[in-house]
This record gives structure tokens, C-alpha cells and sequence, in this order.
């Protein structure tokens, strides 16, 4: 005879599993996308002035065909390799990290534009355009710095993205940047009341660094 | 559920060996069906775009705590199982009901384990960018395909002795390291928090 206690069990488990699923699915991108906006540099500030000015240099701007990129987190390195540039993009606005993981490194914002492409500001003039190529890369260029860099950079996913931490620690505040590329390599910058040096590795899964003894969490951004 | 507690008991400890040779369906579907929870498992994890809700809301710490505390409840009621399993095979004096104790442990730490997994691959997915990740993941997707061997092989009679231990063992130490390389490594990292 064959006992259906077992099968019952498995049975169970499996439409347990599936009702949480689907309760994930269906409650998930509330829950998910207000606590981002929280956490992630306020992009509201500033509207993005003359988004009609045909003066942006042209070179970065031409998409073809006029795609828009797809939603989500690009990571990559500069074609020089000397940094790492990750752009995330949301709701037609967009945030980039650069950074060299020693001394340069830049917040920027914006919004996409209608024809896909990016033109994005940060602190002290940094400039960061971009434009799709294909669906899954963003090819572009960066000035900030003193330097002028080109990059393509591809689609990531999680946990590759751009993470930051807020704290004070000592007296000190302390404002951390990563990129975590795929394949887990990370590049970042921990800066101390205005001075920047390499960051410790943080725990991508949970966003757990430690910085001069003392615990950091660093959460992911988006726009 | 209905669960016959006669029948259950019936065919519990080992029975004496088969007469005949034992079809090959017997251990084929059990291990095909693992193979294929597991595998199943892996590629969903794999290929579902992590939705991250383990970052929410006032930090994914608090995710993180119900998934340990969850995990460690699911923990507890496998010692159970160990302890109740060596009872029902008469290694360990036990009660009577030690059979109807070894099913409901086994059952509730499995439900149990069941949110964490989903949360798991729907949120995080399968990952592999540090060792204890990459063990947590391939162990995680291995328990339910072992699981599922386990409860479908309970439904044959007249298996070998040792094969229901050994399938039982397994799935304790399988579950075991996932506790350590994920709830034990969270209490380790956060300290002991809700």
C-alpha cells in the first residue's frame, strides 16, 4: 500500500512556495522601489535644465535608431581600465558612479532622454554622457576629474551594481562608493570628512563593510 | 491533512530484504525527481533576474533576521528529526509516538524552510561570488532535490535497510551546512538580532 503522507508533504511545500511567490511577485515592486528612493542620493533636487540644447557635444548623443536602454544597472570599465563606471537607470532618470578606487571618483544624475540618450551632472562640473548601444550596453564618455574617458559598459545584474554608505564614525563622516563589477570584483572609495582613499570590500549580498573598526552597511542605488 | 498513523508505522524501521529484485523504478523516479527539483531550482535561480527584496525597507537586515530565525527553527526540528529517527529505528529509547514525532518535525521544519528558499531565489537568486555563497547555493538547490528523493522513497516498501538513513543522513547534513554558511554566518556578521 502506498502511504500518501509524503507526497502530501511535498505537495504542500510546493503550494506554500508558490503562494509566497506569488504574494513576491505581486506586492513586490511597491515594496521594493520606495525604499531605494530613500536611500539613494535625492535626484528630485534639481530638473535637469535645457534638455532642448542641441549644443551637448554631439559625439556621445547619437543613438541609433533611437533605442532607449532597458531599465536596470550597467557596470563596466573605462576603455583605459584605470576606473570603474556604473550607471543605473529608472523611471527615465538615471545615476551614475565613477570611480578610479584611489583618489577620483563622481556622483552624477540625470535624465534619460527621449531618444535614449543620457547627459548627466555632478559635483564640480563632472560631465557623463551615454547612449545605448544594442540593448544590453551603454556606450559613452566621462569628464570629470581633469580627465576625459571613454567607456562601454554592459547590462549587469544583481548583486554588480552601485552601492553607497552614509555614516559618521569618530567625529568623521564617512561617505563610501562601490561598483561591484560582475564576477564580484569591486572597485570603491571610502572618503573621510572630504578625503578619499580605497575602500574595503563590502559583502554584496548584504552590503556589510567595515571601515576603521567599525561596521558599515552600504545599500544599493538606484534613481 | 490525513495521515493514517497505523499505516505509517507499518513499513517505518527497516524491513527484511526484498524477495524478488527490486524494480529499478523504484530508486529511478526518486532520484530522477531530485535531479530535477534540483536542477529546476538552480536554473530559476539562475536565470530570474534577483528581484533584491532582501534590501527593504528599513534594511535588509530584518529580511535577513526572519530568513536566520527561520532557517535556525528549521534547524531545531531537524535535530529532532536525528534524535526521533535513531528512536523509531530502536538505537535510542524513545515513546511510542516517536514515529508521528519523527513525520511532524520533518514536516514542520520543511514548511519552515520553504519561505526562506523562495526568498532566497526570488530576491537573491544563484550566486557564486564568494565560497560560502556559492556552497549555500548549490547545497540549497541539492536539500529539496534530496528532500523530495526522501518522501518519495518513504512511498516504497522494501527498500534496502540503509537507504532511507542514508537518504535521511543526507538531507540533515545538507541542511545542516546551509544553516551554517547562511544563518549561522548572519548571527556571526550581525550578531544575534530579530
Amino acid at each position: 500500500m502506498k502511504r500518501p503522507g509524503p507526497l502530501l508533504t511535498l505537495l504542500a511545500g510546493l503550494l506554500f512556495g508558490l503562494f509566497i511567490l506569488t504574494l513576491n511577485v505581486t506586492t513586490g515592486t511597491k515594496t521594493v522601489s520606495s525604499p531605494y528612493k530613500a536611500e539613494s542620493p535625492a535626484v528630485s533636487a534639481s530638473p535637469t535644465p535645457a534638455t532642448t540644447s542641441p549644443s551637448a557635444r554631439p559625439s556621445a548623443s547619437p543613438s541609433p535608431s533611437g533605442t532607449v536602454a532597458a531599465e536596470g544597472v550597467y557596470t563596466g570599465r573605462t576603455d583605459d581600465d584605470s576606473s570603474a563606471v556604473a550607471v543605473s537607470l529608472r523611471g527615465g532618470r538615471a545615476i551614475a558612479y565613477f570611480c578610479d578606487g584611489h583618489n577620483i571618483e563622481s556622483w552624477l544624475k540625470g535624465e534619460v532622454k527621449d531618444d535614449g540618450s543620457l547627459s548627466l551632472t555632478g559635483a564640480h562640473g563632472a560631465k557623463l554622457t551615454a547612449a545605448p548601444k544594442g540593448s544590453k550596453q551603454l556606450r559613452g564618455t566621462a569628464d570629470l576629474g581633469g580627465g576625459h574617458y571613454t567607456f562601454t559598459i554592459d547590462k549587469a545584474k544583481k548583486p554588480s551594481g552601485i552601492y553607497r554608505a552614509n555614516s559618521q564614525v569618530a567625529g568623521a563622516k564617512i561617505v563610501g562608493g562601490w561598483i561591484v563589477l560582475p564576477g564580484g570584483r569591486q572597485v570603491g572609495i571610502v572618503t573621510r570628512d572630504g578625503a578619499p582613499s580605497a575602500a574595503p570590500t563590502i559583502d554584496p549580498r548584504t552590503g556589510v563593510t567595515t571601515v576603521d573598526g567599525h561596521r558599515l552597511t552600504a545599500h544599493p542605488v538606484t534613481p | 491533512m490525513s495521515v493514517d498513523p497505523n499505516a505509517a508505522t507499518q513499513s517505518f524501521p527497516p524491513r527484511p530484504p526484498a524477495h524478488r529484485a527490486p524494480s529499478p523504478a523504484r530508486y529511478l523516479v526518486p532520484a530522477l525527481v531530485a535531479a530535477a527539483v534540483a536542477v529546476g531550482l538552480g536554473v530559476y535561480g539562475k536565470t530570474h533576474e534577483p528581484a533584491g527584496t532582501a534590501f527593504n525597507l528599513a534594511g535588509f537586515s530584518s529580511t535577513g533576521a526572519v530568513k536566520s530565525w527561520l532557517a535556525s527553527t528549521a534547524f531545531f526540528f531537524a535535530l529532532i528529526q536525528l534524535v526521533s529517527a535513531f528512536m523509531v529505528y530502536g538505537r535510542l529509547p524513545g515513546p511510542r509516538w516517536s514515529a508521528k514525532l519523527h513525520r511532524w518535525s520533518g514536516r514542520i521544519a520543511f514548511l519552515v524552510a520553504v519561505p526562506v528558499a523562495v526568498h532566497c531565489l526570488y530576491a537573491l537568486g544563484y550566486q557564486t561570488y564568494s565560497t560560502r555563497v556559492m556552497w549555500h547555493s548549490v547545497l540549497g538547490c541539492f536539500f529539496f532535490g534530496a528532500f523530495s528523493a526522501k518522501m518519495l522513497l518513504l512511498r516504497s516498501e522494501r527498500l534496502p535497510g540503509w537507504l532511507l538513513p542514508f537518504v535521511g543522513g543526507l538531507v540533515f547534513s545538507v541542511l545542516t551546512l546551509i544553516w551554517l554558511t547562511s544563518a549561522l554566518w548572519f548571527f556571526r556578521t550581525f550578531g544575534v538580532t530579530t
